[in-house]
């Protein structure tokens, strides 16, 4: 995963792709979200050893 | 009134469920213009039920007999809206009760209403561009929190005897703790979520926030419990909760959060805290400091599956109905478009070693300690809060202190521990998964020995 936020032209096209059409504003607010969650999620992406498993959609059930 | 005494006094004839009813009513209508708790008042129906009530009572009345309480404006109630305080559900009237409110009804409750909200339950303010901001009690020009802004309102300002918010990632204890009243995030799967408008499946819970631990007993014990309509419930005995209160601290071993009182906390609200943590240890639990190295990644972890969670419920409106969100929850939602489906995986697989490390510490102890909040409820209109001499953007400060516990699907308590320049602040106690009882039973210890939950603003 690249930590890099994608430009407002990139964000339309791929916005379009899905057929959702958000405005500059939108975008430029989305701009600011990904440009401090995207360099998290790459030093997640490091953090996480290559054979771990997903937690799945629920965690497991223990009685306390 | 509490739900403890109120309940208590119903079911012995002090009042009639139609008495307890109308005097909700009645300050409903004297504050709630000025407090903006509630989206809509069942005003009429409330009456005719608690009417019905009293027709069809037998020998044995249930728990919540004749007991208003109120709930967050995302949870059905059969022929009232539930607009989320989204002008997107205007005119949305359920047909059928979400799971909580038919068993709310079956322990014999009424319901008042249902209450202010952040936008689609995305977002911790309560400031709906399309029905006003929720007031805070204690300072009418500050938020209530969020995303439960409401229910938080409607319990401190006693305009409902308990209500019912939700929680994703703090919408519950955020209310609870900025409004100076009691609330408890359940564990995830503990309570079904049918019937509730969803922001991210794998975290959301429905809880009570309440004017005590007693309280949110009572109410936690009306509503838990497997649901074979939603299958993210787990088949897990209910304890009665209000019943194992009793115990005390004596023998419980608390891990205090140590990074959560360190770094990114005003330093009085630290200390405040600290104070409340000291009485704990005064009252026989053994304190002591807990490390988890993983925690200030535990936000990141939940953000890489809520984005994407979130959007995808949402998918069909970004299409067709973009324009009617509020810009922040509309900026939130586009946001998970952008992400990689790897990304993801990359959260379910973190999620795993986030969830290892805390069911490893808390081998070592029973509860863990925390602020609930680092910071101060903000001024209305405002993003941002004064931390320890710096602007700091209000949003960021609050993932750190309440997304660890919604990523490990853990019972947690925010209990009111102080205030500081005329405003609540508050203890979150952490449970194991499926702990609740001792999570309440701590905070009935504490509020049994302190009397902050029992204070209540002037009205203004």
């Amino acid at each position: 995963m690249s930590g890099r936020a994608p430009s407002i032209e990139q964000l339309r096209a791929l916005a379009a792709q899905q057929g959702v059409t958000p405005t500059d504003e939108d975008l430029e607010r989305v701009a600011a979200f990904l440009a401090v969650l995207l360099p998290d999620l790459e030093g997640l992406e490091r953090l996480v050893p290559p054979d771990t498993v997903p937690a799945g959609l629920f965690l497991p059930v223990e009685e306390p | 009134m509490s739900v403890a005494t109120l309940a208590r006094r119903l079911r012995v004839g002090e009042l009639s469920p139609r008495e307890a009813v109308q005097s909700y009513l009645d300050r409903i209508e004297a504050l709630d213009p000025t407090l903006n708790a509630y989206i809509t008042v069942r005003a009429e129906k409330a009456l005719a039920e608690a009417d019905a009530l009293l027709a069809g009572a037998g020998q044995v009345r249930p728990p919540l007999w004749g007991v208003p309480i109120a709930v967050k404006d995302v949870i059905d109630v059969a022929g009232t809206p539930t607009t989320a305080a989204s002008k997107i559900l205007v005119g949305n009237v359920p047909s059928r009760d979400a799971a909580v409110v038919e068993r709310l009804r079956a322990a014999g409750a009424v319901v008042l209403g249902k209450l202010n909200t952040h936008e689609f339950a995305y977002g911790a303010l309560t400031t709906s561009a399309h029905f006003g901001p929720a007031r805070n009690p204690w300072s009418l020009d500050r938020v209530c929190g969020g995303s439960s802004g409401g229910s938080g309102a409607a319990a401190a300002a006693d305009l409902a005897a308990g209500t019912l918010g939700t929680d994703t990632a703090g919408s519950i204890r955020i209310p609870a703790c900025f409004c100076g009243v009691t609330g408890l995030r359940p564990t995830t799967g503990r309570v079904s979520n049918r019937g509730v408008v969803p922001v991210a499946w794998s975290f959301d819970a429905v809880g009570p926030i309440s004017r005590s631990a007693e309280d949110c007993a009572l109410l936690l014990e009306a509503i838990a419990g497997h649901d074979p309509a939603d299958p993210s419930t787990a088949r897990v005995s209910v304890p009665r909760y209000a019943e194992a209160l009793a115990p005390g601290l004596r023998g419980l071993r608390i891990g205090v959060v140590s990074e959560l009182f360190e770094r990114r906390v005003d330093a009085r609200v630290a200390r405040v805290v600290r104070d409340a943590v000291d009485e704990l240890g005064a009252l026989g639990a053994q304190v002591e400091p807990a490390e988890l190295p993983l925690l200030s990644k535990l936000g990141t972890i939940q953000q890489a599956m809520q984005f994407v969670e979130a959007t995808a419920a949402h998918l069909e409106w970004l299409r067709t109905r973009l324009p009617e969100y509020g810009d922040d929850v509309r900026a939130r939602l586009l946001t998970g478009l952008f992400l990689p489906p790897t990304t993801y995986v990359l959260g379910q697989r973190a999620r795993r070693l986030a969830y290892e490390e805390f069911r490893a510490v808390m081998e070592r102890f029973d509860l863990l300690a925390a602020p609930t909040m680092p910071v101060l409820p903000p001024r209305i209109g405002e993003e941002t809060v004064a931390l320890n001499m710096e602007t700091v953007p209000y949003r960021l400060t609050l993932i750190p202190f309440n997304s660890p516990w919604s990523c490990v699907g853990a019972p947690v308590a925010s209990v009111p521990c102080g205030f500081l320049d005329g405003l609540p602040v508050g203890l979150a106690l952490v449970g194991r998964r499926f702990a609740e009882a001792t999570v309440l039973r701590a905070a009935h210890a504490f509020q049994m020995q302190t009397d902050w939950h029992e204070r209540r603003p002037e009205p203004q």
